[in-house]
């Protein structure tokens, strides 16, 4: 099949299927709120009806108001064409350049603002000032997260880059994924940045921009949006598995059929997710969207930073090492944290990764292929679920567990942090020892968590913090375990869980009855045995 | 010949005290548990210690000389200690200072902890060791904080979270033991198996070998009281009901022991010889013997003072366990001595307790007059543990001293002034506790009963007694030797 015809047979699809994932978002929300909700083919309908109404345009405008529809719509139009949704290697794909398509979308955005500003009305103008200020944030991250890609793919086109099976063998590139699906929400106004069923004018971003429109101008701004939303959610399938996308040049019939079918069930899963995901989270506040874009933007740094390394440096990066880092970086994060259930989740947190460092271990090792998959697995139930459960079960009456702050501000504590990791990596690479061991990644990161155990148990003065310190240090064994022996019979590993989950539950009581008869969990208190 | 039948015996016992509804059923039933529970262990050690039977292993349990000899000492002190509990706890539940939950905690939790006592010292695996040790810690945490005062919670906070610590950093030592083995090409259980690790030890690389070591040192140390680590040992000791301080004192921290000697076996037969080893155990005693020396001084509650010379013995056996191989022998004859005269002391030190209901030295005054048979097993009991003779730890330090004046003359010497010293303050604080004030009170004072507890203390003392004769002649000193041998200090 040429790449011509895929090229226009992919633009028709998306055209076709757009306004259908529309109305699915907007059925599996109703199902999840426990309302019935409208056929998923209404919009079809709603579009029809919309393209026959009469519009009413107000007189202050200028042409950019009727100019904007076009526009935007052909922007979308364009990118059903050119990114490679159904099919890679089409015609158009040498002009899928991310920067290309990055400029694309940003002609989009202006134009809509453009076009909210021109009416002079002051909600246009509101939400004109809010999408300028979520595209400014947005922006970077795109063009981090496919910088990334192309670092690892060496093509700047995105083609390219859904065309090389990335993920399996370059793990790291989860954190650009996970960018790339906060950038999508933003881009889409979509939660938790934007409300699209909202008619309130107050809470709205998006629609704010599209309120003046009326009638065809309308029909054609929402279904540009709806085009957005679906190649978008397609692309972002297709990075996680590539393999769904066929080549062009060299198809018969029975695979485009294959490659519609996909196209349609990732369109199907992915607004299904979506659904969920919007019933689950609140809308945020305008102001705080900074948080959100930050962590976007720091994630897409982390996962740029680390395909530069590993491409200059020509290192191969496991899932194990991912995973291991992972877990180090949030146990930092809990060490600069005072609030207990902030805390607790980040343990629990260090823990998941731990467990998928054991998974990572698994592929090296297929041997122990079992033993380790179900390592993993009683972590994540018991010290993901079980103990963080018992820890906020015992002092659940007690909510402000950690009052008394640490002998250190948080600046300082992220100092003795780097310290503690600079001088375990100076001891590593000093000591005979680490020739001795393989794995010098995961060693290094069992000596670090726990060298940062003690140093929470040392540093911090409550009692919470000394009970999740003895635990990090315990992880950190754990992971050492993982580094030498790989697995230990499975009656040993089933006792020292137990014996994990017992402690926390002790020294919990134990912290909750300090608190009871010293009124505070403050450990500076418990120095009346001194002598 | 498993422990099988103590583990289901125990198991049963603490269920009874956790279910049964009145106090006087779980004190009688937790008894009768001691006794079969105790007596089932001394049929499996005792025919091993005395020859009648041969030393056996399998992939889970070990029973050679020197595990024989542990799990016998387990077994007598944990029938003492539940002797003394039983009038211990029953007075004091009948002085309402604790309630019906708390005895049942303390009788169930008795019960588990006697059984994680046992298993560390017949078992073979190295993990299974690690994990009852660390499960002893577990079961007495709120055996430390039964009374519900700030001191106690406190106490058993210190000992849980430094206890849990160092037996933490003692399983990376355990698994890198396990990994150097691996190294040189054993396979699976035998990575783990006390027994194999023996017989496999010269394949080791000598680097893994001390890291692994230092680990199990520093990490089981912390739990055994050595300096700096004993913070918590003072806090523990004195603020747990007496009967779990004689166990505490009495056997807990020769089982810390005695994971530590196991793996410095194995070290010294990977590394050819023990003077690596010695200069650790050195180092260590010695600290431990002079810091409490200066505590000792200031010491105010009896308590406290006895909690210190535990540390301060506990040090006498480290160093006498760098003087191989004749300090590994007297190493074992103070352990034995140690454990009875402490305990001893630990119970006596509970009755007076009970009828001062204080525990501060200053408060205790005519102690003669109103509790003659305490005071007089007490006064026995400070007599032997300062070593004087006819105590069986004056057999052991005799021993010890003979062996480090030739080795070591300065620490001999420094060694000589702390135990000095700590013999000058225990002794004047006894005394003290003696006499009546300077005003003379004419109080009607009840004749003190004698009870279970001062059988207990009598029939430990008479031990001590009974075994220096034995244990200084030939016949008693090869004993302690044939159980030495090939556990402690490699035979040449």
């Amino acid at each position: 099949m040429s790449p011509i015809l895929a090229t226009l047979l992919q633009g028709i699809f998306i055209l076709a299927v757009a306004p259908f994932a529309m109305g699915l978002v907007r059925l599996c929300k109703a199902r999840l709120q426990g309302r019935l909700g409208a056929s998923p083919l209404l919009p079809y309908y709603t579009f029809a009806t919309l393209f026959k109404k009469q519009m009413v345009i107000s007189n202050a405008t200028s042409w950019i108001f009727r100019a904007v529809p076009f526009v935007v719509l052909s922007t979308s139009v364009i990118l059903a064409f050119v990114l490679p949704l159904l099919f890679v290697g089409g015609k158009l794909a040498s002009l899928s350049d991310f920067l290309f398509v990055a400029g694309i979308l940003m002609i989009g955005s202006i134009f809509l603002v453009l076009g909210g500003l021109d009416t002079g009305s002051a909600f246009g103008g509101m939400g004109s000032s809010r999408e300028m200020t979520i595209a400014a944030l947005v922006e970077p991250t795109i063009i981090m997260v496919f910088v990334a890609m192309s670092f690892v793919s060496g093509t700047f086109a995105i083609d390219g880059m859904i065309g090389g099976q990335l993920i399996s063998s370059h793990p790291y590139l989860i954190l650009s994924i996970f960018a790339f699906f906060l950038a999508t929400l933003a881009e889409n106004a979509r939660y938790p940045l934007d409300n699209p069923a909202t008619h309130l004018e107050l809470t709205m971003v998006h629609e704010a921009m599209i309120l003046e429109y009326s009638g065809t101008y309308l029909a054609m701004l929402e279904y540009a949006s709806a085009i957005k939303l679906t190649i978008f959610s397609i692309l972002l399938a297709s990075f996680i598995f590539p393999a769904s996308v066929f080549a062009a040049a060299g198809l018969g019939f029975s695979s485009m059929i294959l490659a519609f079918l996909f196209g349609i069930l990732k369109v199907v899963v992915m607004m299904g997710l979506l659904a969920l995901l919007e019933s689950t989270i609140v809308k945020m506040r305008f102001y705080r969207i900074q948080e959100f874009m930050s962590v976007a933007f720091f994630t897409a740094l982390a996962g740029m930073l680390v395909s530069l390394f590993s491409s200059s440096i020509h290192m191969k990066m496991e899932y194990h090492t991912i995973f291991g880092a992972l877990a180090v970086f949030f146990v930092v994060l809990l060490f600069g944290r005072a609030r207990s259930f902030a805390m607790v989740r980040y343990y629990a947190l260090s823990s998941l990764s731990i467990a998928g460092v054991a998974l990572g271990l698994s592929f090296i090792y297929p041997d122990e292929k079992e033993h380790l998959w179900i390592f993993a697995l009683v972590t994540i139930l018991i010290k993901v679920i079980l103990v963080p459960y018992v820890i906020n079960y015992v002092q659940k009456n007690f909510k402000d567990f950690i009052k008394a702050p640490s002998f250190l501000k948080p600046t300082s504590s992220y100092f003795v942090i780097v310290a503690i990791l600079g001088v375990t990596l100076f001891v590593m690479k000093h000591t005979p020892i680490v020739g001795i061991v393989s794995f010098d990644a995961l060693l290094y990161v069992s000596i670090a968590l726990i060298g940062i155990g003690l140093a929470t148990m040392i540093i911090h003065r409550n009692i919470l913090s000394q009970i999740l310190g003895l635990l990090i240090m315990e992880n950190g064994v754990t992971v050492f375990t993982l580094v030498t022996v790989k697995s230990l019979p499975l009656l040993i590993e089933l006792g020292v869980f137990v014996i994990i989950v017992a402690s926390a539950f002790i020294l919990s009581v134990l912290g909750l009855r300090i608190r009871e008869f010293h009124g505070s969990s403050d450990t500076e208190e418990l120095r009346s045995l001194t002598e | 010949m498993t422990p099988i039948i103590t583990i289901i015996l125990l198991l049963i016992a603490s269920a009874c005290a956790f279910f049964l509804k009145k106090e006087k059923q779980i004190l009688l039933s937790s008894l009768v548990a001691a006794f079969l529970g105790s007596f089932s262990v001394f049929a499996i050690s005792l025919p091993v210690l005395f020859g009648f039977s041969h030393y056996w292993n399998d992939g889970f349990w070990l029973l050679d000389g020197f595990s024989a000899l542990m799990a016998s000492m387990v077994a007598f002190l944990y029938l003492t200690a539940s002797i003394v509990s039983y009038r211990y706890i029953g007075k004091e539940f009948e002085e309402k200072k604790i309630s019906l939950a708390d005895l049942k905690l303390y009788f169930s939790l008795l019960h588990i902890f006697a059984l994680c006592m046992i298993l560390t010292v017949v078992a073979n695996n190295s993990l299974l060791l690690w994990m009852t040790l660390e499960g002893t810690t577990l079961s007495s945490t709120f055996l430390v904080g039964l009374y519900r005062k700030k001191t106690s919670a406190e106490a058993a906070w210190k000992y849980i979270i430094i206890c849990s610590t160092g037996i933490s950093l003692g399983l990376l030592g355990v698994l890198l033991f396990g990994y150097g083995t691996s190294l040189g090409g054993v396979e699976g259980g035998g990575m783990f198996t006390l027994t194999s690790l023996f017989r496999n030890a010269h394949l080791i690389s000598p680097e893994i070998v001390k890291w692994a070591f230092i680990f199990i040192f520093i990490g089981f140390g912390a739990k055994l009281g050595l300096v700096p680590m004993h913070i918590w040992l003072a806090d523990a000791h004195s603020n747990a009901p007496s009967p779990i301080s004689g166990l505490f004192s009495g056997i807990l921290l020769n089982i810390a022991l005695y994971g530590i000697i196991r793996f410095r076996f194995i070290t010294d037969l990977a590394l050819g010889n023990s003077d690596w080893s010695s200069r650790l155990f050195l180092f260590f005693g010695f600290v431990s013997i002079i810091v409490p020396a200066f505590m000792m001084l200031v010491q105010k509650n009896y308590k406290r003072m006895l909690a210190y010379s535990s540390v301060e013995h506990m040090g006498i056996i480290t160093f006498a366990l760098a003087l191989s191989p004749l300090g590994a022998i007297a190493a074992v004859i103070h352990m034995i001595g140690h454990t009875l005269t402490k305990s001893a002391l630990f119970f006596g030190a509970g009755e007076i307790l009970l009828s001062y209901q204080t525990t501060q030295t200053a408060k205790v005054k005519g102690l003669l007059k109103k509790a003659p048979y305490t005071a007089i097993l007490f006064l026995f009991g400070i007599l032997a543990i300062i070593a004087l003779p006819p105590s069986v730890l004056f057999v052991s330090e005799y021993t010890i001293f003979t062996a480090a004046f030739a080795m070591h003359p300065i620490l001999s010497l420094f060694i000589f002034l702390a135990l000095s010293v700590i013999a000058y303050s225990m002794l004047k604080s006894t005394i003290d506790m003696f006499f009546p004030a300077k005003e003379d009170e004419q109080q009607p004072q009840q004749k003190e009963k004698w009870n279970v507890s001062h059988w207990v203390m009598a029939v430990q003392l008479l031990l001590v007694v009974g075994l220096t004769f034995f244990l200084s002649s030939g016949s008693g000193f090869s004993f302690v030797d044939s159980i030495a041998k090939d556990a402690i200090y490699i035979s040449k």
